[in-house]
């Protein structure tokens, strides 16, 4: 006697789960240009390498003699697999059913907390969120017979929560997303949408109109457009579900597995010593205008190692991870064509990003052009001292190494922000940099003011005083001083970093594991 | 013919027109230079087409987000 019968069994229940919610409801979902729960997970992940986890869980109905007549898979497919090489835990809701809401298990495979999660917590490894359901629903209570208390028995969210401070979490929203899945795809460290079938929000159009007798396309309401570019509430948009698949391939590339690791070098074959000749020319000679602080990250970082995150949100500070000699960094940079002047969303992104880096042991590179927070009525109702500090704060705690490239403009709270002061302090500049508590222009006229309004001819007074002040901001003169640590030809700047860069791996491995950091951000 | 329209992405006042009703321009040309904060910010279009309004002259304040200038492409 065998067990084949049982196996044969076995393999016909794996053959129902892969048919998801029925060749119609599948059909009805590749209508709206979108692919299965399955059919995401094979093209994200290294060919062949899912092994799926709780495949038998679902809804079956048997006839008298106990045999299975009709079975519903669980809404949610999760299991773990390799991508580029390095193990991930990966899951996602199937729409095609019953649009990816709960289905009453007994433990919660994925989706919020669940096994999936707890797999990526246990073994230590990447969790990716392919995040395509509704939430909860009013029928919950028709199947319970009672309502429940939000947060109530399986809601997981304590899990995911313990991840962040652990290992790598990367979410997409792939579908219309609202309450639960919501909080879901913003616990991440990094998250994307999919733009047109991706939209978050905490309630959807219909709640709404119920609450305002507003009517709104669910795309208007939380589409890229709100979600991504204006609210930073998801960071990067893709173009189509295989451009995510993509980016969630190349935001892992620059990840560990985990705190205690750190990320993978990888070989770009750009030599260490490349100096570009347009460095010596980019930065405009005067100070009003602007130029590509993009271009010029991209000629000092390994080349076309730089993945820009945020990049539509709070523009003023531009965020993303790159390479120099191989090695991970993060780049925080002014962005002069939006004036680099640091507003609230700036801000906001910049402090998230720092955390970001120093929870993954990754050093900040910092490219400096910032004539300062931005002012005026709208910007301090939009509380950007506190959200200045609050960036300050968050800079002062990191425990990686961070260096400061003075490009042009370094001035005051916000300036402060492009130096390490909780660390070496470690600033270079360029000939073309400037700093101070606020620049000459404008403040002259703050300090002086009695003088400038009792001369004989104050206009030109102002201006004497103006090009007394400016002779003094020679970036030579502070070097003479040792408050700037070096000033380098700008070509120098890739070789110049890089050294640095590989000197400081021994103090990335010297402070592996989880952070605790103590205080109240204000 | 698509309307677009171009947004002034920062707070400040015009400070220089670039670009005229009438005028063919390419996706990444600069309509109007923004001063803000003794900065020159340029607004750009994002898509090609034909200048249809400068809805601002020099000196003018724009808000971040405001509209200022309509293309037709």
């Amino acid at each position: 006697m065998s067990w084949l019968p049982e196996i044969e069994e076995l393999h016909r229940r794996r053959a129902l789960a892969e048919d998801c919610g029925g060749p119609e409801a599948v059909a009805k979902h590749h209508a709206q240009g979108k692919l299965t729960v399955r059919e995401r997970i094979a093209a994200l992940i290294d060919p062949g390498s899912f092994r799926e986890v709780g495949k038998l869980a679902g809804k079956a109905s048997y006839d008298a003699e106990g045999r299975l007549t009709a079975f519903e898979p669980a809404p949610y497919v999760m299991g773990i697999a390799r991508i580029d090489g390095r193990p991930v835990a990966i899951g996602g809701e199937d729409y095609t059913i019953r649009a990816g809401t709960g289905f009453g298990s007994d433990r919660r495979k994925g989706g919020q907390g669940g096994f999936i999660e707890d797999l990526a917590y246990e073994y230590r490894m990447p969790l990716v969120n392919l995040i395509d359901g509704t939430g909860g629903t009013v029928n919950t209570a028709r199947r319970k017979g009672y309502t429940v208390v939000p947060g109530y028995g399986q809601d997981g969210m304590e899990r995911s929560v313990d991840l962040l401070g652990i290992v790598p979490v990367v979410s997409a929203v792939m579908g219309t997303t609202a309450g639960g899945p919501s909080m879901r795809a913003i616990l991440s460290h990094w998250s994307i949408m999919v733009k047109g079938s991706g939209q978050i929000f905490a309630a959807g159009p219909p709640v709404v109109e119920r609450a305002f007798g507003q009517r709104l396309h669910k795309d208007e309401l939380g589409g890229t457009r709100v979600a991504v570019d204006t609210a930073g509430t998801i960071d990067n948009v893709a173009e189509s579900e295989q451009d995510c698949f993509e980016q969630i391939r190349r935001f892992l590339s620059y990840m560990p597995q985990n705190v205690w690791e750190l990320p993978p070098v990888v070989d770009s074959g750009d030599p260490v010593d490349r100096c570009e000749d347009a460095l010596a020319s980019i930065v405009p000679r005067s100070g009003r205008q602007a130029y590509n602080m993009k271009k010029l990250i991209g000629m000092i970082v390994d080349r076309g190692s730089f993945f820009e995150i945020q990049p539509t949100f709070g523009r003023a500070v531009i965020t993303g991870f790159a390479r120099m000699n191989g090695k991970v960094v993060g780049i925080v940079a002014s962005n002069p064509m939006v004036g680099g002047i640091v507003d609230y969303k700036a801000a906001r992104k910049q402090g998230h990003f720092t955390e970001l880096c120093d929870m993954f042991n990754i050093p900040i590179i910092l490219f400096a052009d910032v004539p300062g927070l931005m002012v005026g009525v709208e910007s301090e109702s939009d509380a950007i001292l506190r959200e200045g500090v609050r960036a300050r704060f968050i800079g002062f705690q990191v425990s990686v190494p961070v260096f400061s490239v003075l490009i042009r403009k370094c001035y005051g709270v916000a300036g402060g922000g492009f130096t390490d002061r909780g660390g070496l302090n470690f600033k270079i500049a360029w000939p073309s940099a400037e700093w101070g508590s606020l620049p000459v222009e404008g403040g002259v006229k703050a300090a002086y003011r009695r003088e400038i309004e009792s001369a004989p001819d104050p206009a030109a007074r102002e201006k004497e005083l103006e090009a007394e002040l400016k002779r003094l901001a020679s970036p030579f003169r502070t070097a003479e001083a040792f408050a700037v640590e070096d000033i380098i030809d700008p070509r120098e700047t890739r070789p110049y970093l890089c050294q640095f860069i590989d000197a400081l791996q021994g103090r990335l491995r010297s402070q592996l594991g989880p952070k605790f950091k103590s205080g109240v951000r204000p | 013919m698509a309307r677009i329209e171009v947004k002034s992405e920062i707070t400040g006042t015009v400070w220089q027109l670039k670009a005229k009703p009438g005028d063919k321009v390419e996706s990444g040309d600069t309509l109007i230079v923004i001063e803000s904060m003794i900065m020159e910010i340029p607004v750009i279009t994002e898509d090609g087409g034909t200048v249809k309004e400068i809805l601002v002259k020099e000196k003018d304040p724009v808000a971040e987000g405001q509209v200022v200038a309509i293309v037709e492409e």
